[in-house]
């Protein structure tokens, strides 16, 4: 066992000797030169080409770039750069040494919307921060669209999902998900049911233009539930002044059959805008290369190879209005984002069921029960300002999620065998959260001298109450508050040191629930009727002091960072008072009151090389708990309410975690790159009653093999076809109830292009997902415990329209 | 020249790399025991000619029954809870490979329910459980679910359901 930990650390250490690297000697003619644009000033990290020859360079963080050994008969050097309109300057070079007038690159109107903010940005914020940032925008997300936002964002590595069904994920970053994993939508933490395994993450991917991944603990910047990480998705930048215009998004996928779509319509005068969305999107069973399933040994046969009930609907709407001026910037955004969709009808309730097939199987796209509906209801304002020195914002935002589970009645315990007229609850509404949350955020940032200063503070209070025939988790309300200070000097051009501080306070009150039903209870030989207590009226209080401390090393090419801190979470409801049935996974889940904060301290390490041809990426991290909340499967089971299910109850251990990410990318010639990426983790816990086990959902080690060919063809821009290759591990450290997954072997295949038809662009993606058809199993699925198989084969065609009705 | 100045500062922040990467190593090998972990399932035995009930097994009303299986584990057995609950509705089905012949759905008035729980006694491997189980006579008769969950002490779970016929 210590010798496999060893290998296993051994391996590990040697994707860091990767490091050494060599460098090319210098030649005679240099050109070099400097890229902006007039919004944007200077443009990093975008390529510089030179023909013929293929000859390119990035741009460093001023906008500049240097060629130091391009022959003499070089003829051309341009600049394709997503956004911006194609640049392209002769060259006749007579001298050893040119020095460029500046190059202004123009946006392209039509496309602003979408990507204003690209790689160039990502790689700076990559310089400029010690935890480690992946920035992906919406081209990122079209090329790569699956089911729902995580599970397009997959491809980057330390980001898994645990996904239900062909609609609906969460984010897993570095094994940790639900409230240990932060969304932040528009500036606001993202409320939903969070610590649920059933049901995604209510954001629209449409809508997003931006998302930036902290894959560390970012409590100092978020508060609680921030210490796996956050998935921050930016706001949608304002339109270009003077323009009215939107784009149309239709996207079509052959497994689950689904077709959708999105039409966004936005315009802006000098300094007044609005910016509208609907999504659409219609799906049915999902289908899975099996014909038989086995739910906890109850074989299951599927028909026509789908997946019973997991068919789905979407319907959001977005609307935000705003005025924009130099030193003033009010928003008011507002957004309805509704879903209902299927569970897979063979296994929830108390025990895997039969179903009418002849009823499910009738139609692939109605929703029977049992299923979900979840309504998320989003209204927040951002405004900043300047006041001298100072830059200020202030937040504020109201949420409503409504989530409504249905399924039949079915008695256990003493409920009674057939339904009461005079419940207060409908027939079939087996459980319902209602979430109200109010929040506020006031931030300065200032500089003084070196230093940039950021402080703020922030509040939430969440309402919630809850409905249905069945309990786990009572009614409760939840006050939370912050208060933080970052700094960030800049010591010189290669060093920047980053020191932060938070305060919180968080209370929680959970209310007393009683069963709507009598129990027969036998005290000392008398048999009484009760009402019971499932859940007491209980009041936690939590305070926190966190803290992280940051450096980065910018020499050159070479970028190195390192961030120490701590981070934590408040105990969630569920956590402290949940005591009922899982019907998904058939358990009997016991929360515990005395559950204190988790905590958490982290070492993150990073390491960049950027050369004209390559790049490489590491982020080890290693990562400690104290006190880790981990529902641990008992060998007890509950006879009265749980109906015989296994008994979890929420415990503390002590956590170890290392693990780490390597990207690396290689261009063999203009259009021809390669890429690796690879992720590692390690969970183990150290104390408690799974001593020695890992966590649940560790996401085993893979690695993706990238190549992508992007020819120049006449007529189009950024045509690209790329073939991914993935290999996963086979994942041998698992916890009860946990199986051990096979590794796989997955390809996936796309293409895409820009095409010019007249004065109109048409984007288009396609997307072959599981070339092959693999009969594959994900470790960090949903329904990994019912042995289901990961979707077949799925194409995926997605067309862009960008329009522009006036300039 | 410049090249050479930048080369040995790679150098060096490369050695500081790797030296908190040796500290990180040493944290990861102290914390390491050598402890096995139990990956494996509890075993429910229905082998043996006197277990009872087994598929399509027959019982009468107003009679006594005795449950008897074999459990084994290979570590520490926990707990196995019992549960019996009317099939009129053919809402489940079996683990079991061969199906029993069932009775036309029917509505349930007075269907038999019954869960138990045993803790099997500390440090057991194998355990023969044996349980009486009186099937009262003003029950509904027809299909029912013999329902057998068995835990290990690590908390790993075998499910065995088993279709029956009261009479």
């Amino acid at each position: 066992m210590y010798k496999t930990k060893l290998n296993r650390f051994r391996i590990f250490c040697l994707l860091f000797c990767f490091a050494v690297v060599s460098k090319t000697a210098a030649q005679s003619v240099r050109i070099s030169g400097k890229v902006l644009s007039s919004e944007r000033g200077s443009l990093e990290g975008l390529t510089v080409i030179i023909q013929p020859g293929n000859l390119t360079t990035i741009t460093d963080k001023k906008g500049h770039f240097y060629f130091t050994n391009i022959p003499k008969n070089s003829k051309s050097l341009t600049i394709n750069y997503t956004g911006y309109l194609p640049y392209e300057i002769k060259l006749s070079l007579k001298e050893s040494a040119v020095l460029l007038p500046d190059i202004f690159l123009k946006p392209d109107i039509k496309e602003l919307e979408e990507v204003v903010v690209t790689d160039h940005f990502g790689f700076r914020r990559k310089k400029e921060e010690s935890l480690n940032i992946e920035t992906v925008n919406s081209s990122f997300i079209q090329r790569n669209l699956g089911g729902s936002l995580m599970q397009s964002l997959q491809r980057i590595p330390g980001v898994k999902t645990i996904s239900i069904g062909s609609g609906g994920s969460k984010p897993l970053i570095r094994g940790l998900s639900f409230n240990q994993v932060i969304v932040v939508e528009n500036g606001i933490k993202h409320e939903g049911q969070q610590w649920g395994a059933d049901h995604g993450l209510e954001i629209d991917q449409y809508a997003v233009n931006r998302v930036e991944i902290i894959k560390g603990p970012s409590s100092f910047m978020y508060g609680s539930d921030a210490i796996g990480g956050a998935v921050n998705i930016k706001p949608v930048p304002a339109p270009a002044k003077n323009t009215l215009g939107g784009s149309i998004d239709f996207t079509g996928k052959s497994n689950n059959e689904q077709f959708g779509g999105s039409i966004n319509l936005f315009g802006r005068n000098e300094k007044w805008f609005f910016d509208t969305r609907m999504t659409v999107m219609d799906y049915g069973d999902y289908r899975v290369p099996t014909d038989t399933v086995h739910a906890y040994n109850y074989a299951v046969p599927l028909y026509k190879n789908r997946l019973r009930n997991t068919a789905g609907r979407e319907l959001d709407l977005h609307a935000s209005t705003g005025y924009v001026s130099e030193k003033f910037k009010s928003v008011l955004y507002a957004s309805n984002v509704y879903s209902k969709s299927g569970f897979f009808a063979n296994a929830h309730g108390l025990e895997p069921r039969n179903v009418d097939t002849e009823l499910h199987d009738k139609s692939s796209r109605d929703i029977l029960m049992p299923f979900q509906e979840v309504t998320h209801t989003k209204i927040s304002n951002t405004t900043s300002f300047q006041i001298g020195n100072h830059q200020l914002e202030t937040q504020l935002g109201f949420q409503k999620n409504f989530r409504r589970e249905w399924s039949h009645y079915v008695n256990h315990g003493f409920m009674p065998p057939l339904y009461p007229d005079d419940m207060y609850a409908p027939h079939n509404l087996e459980r319902q959260y209602d979430k109200e949350v109010f929040s506020i955020a006031i931030k300065d940032e200032f500089s003084i001298n070196k230093h940039q200063f950021t402080v703020g503070i922030n509040g939430e209070k969440q309402q919630n109450t809850i409905n249905g025939w069945s309990f786990l988790i009572p009614a409760f309300q939840q006050i939370t508050a912050g208060l933080f200070a970052y700094d960030k000097i800049r010591i010189s051009d290669l060093w920047l040191l980053h020191g932060a501080v938070r305060l919180d306070y968080g209370k929680i009150e959970m209310e007393q629930y009683n069963d709507w039903f009598p129990s027969e209870i036998t005290e000392n030989g008398q048999t009484t009727s009760q009402y019971l207590k499932r859940s007491d009226d209980l009041n936690r209080t939590f305070q926190s002091f966190n803290w992280s401390a940051g450096v980065n090393y910018n020499p050159g090419k070479l970028a190195l960072k390192a961030n120490l801190g701590t981070s934590f979470r408040m105990p969630i409801a569920k956590e402290l008072a949940s005591n009922g049935v899982n019907y998904h996974y058939f358990r009997f889940e016991k929360g515990n009151p005395n559950l204190s904060a988790e905590r958490s301290y982290q070492l993150d390490l990073g390491m960049e090389w950027q050369e004209n041809k390559w790049s490489f990426q590491l982020s080890p991290f290693f990562n400690y708990f104290p006190n880790y909340i981990y529902l641990n499967p008992t060998s007890q089971h509950d006879i009265y309410y749980g109906a015989g299910n296994q008994v979890f109850e929420y415990e503390q251990s002590k956590v170890m975690r290392y693990g780490g990410e390597l990207q690396t990318r290689y261009q063999f010639m203009t259009g021809l790159s390669v890429e690796i990426l690879a992720e590692y983790l390690y969970s183990e816990q150290l104390s408690g009653n799974k001593k020695g086990y890992t966590l649940p959902f560790s996401p085993p080690a893979s690695v993706l093999f990238g190549m992508t060919y992007s020819p120049e063809i006449k007529n189009l821009r950024d045509t690209y076809f790329s073939l991914d290759y993935r290999y996963t591990a086979v994942q041998n450290q698992i916890v009860p109830p946990e199986k051990k997954t096979a590794s796989s072997n997955v390809f996936n295949f796309a293409l895409g292009t820009k095409l010019k038809t007249g004065k109109q662009d048409f984007i288009i993606s396609l997307q072959v997902q599981n070339l092959f058809n693999t009969k594959y199993l994900n470790h960090t699925s949903f329904y990994r415990l019912i042995e289901l198989p990961e979707a077949s084969r799925n194409i995926i065609l997605s067309v862009k329209v960008p329009f522009l009705i006036h300039q | 020249m410049n090249t050479i100045q930048t080369k040995s500062k790679n150098m060096k922040t490369l050695k500081l790399v790797f030296s908190l990467l040796v500290m990180s190593f040493f944290v990861t090998a102290c914390s390491s025991d050598n402890e096995q972990i139990d990956t494996e399932y509890p075993v429910i035995d229905i082998s043996a000619s006197n277990t009872f009930p087994v598929q399509c097994s027959e019982i009468i009303r107003g009679q006594k029954i005795t449950f008897r299986t074999k459990f084994t584990d290979n570590v520490q057995l926990g707990s196995y809870s019992l549960d019996i609950h009317h099939n009129f509705d053919h809402h489940t089905h079996s683990t079991e490979v061969n199906d029993c012949v069932s009775d036309p759905i029917k509505k349930p008035v007075n269907p038999l329910l019954y869960i138990n729980s045993v803790t099997i006694p500390a440090g057991q491997k194998s355990y023969e459980a044996v349980q009486e189980i009186s099937i009262p006579q003003d029950i509904d008769p027809g299909d029912y679910h013999f329902l057998i969950r068995l835990t290990d002490k690590e908390g790993w779970q075998t499910i065995k359901g088993l279709s029956i016929k009261i009479l």
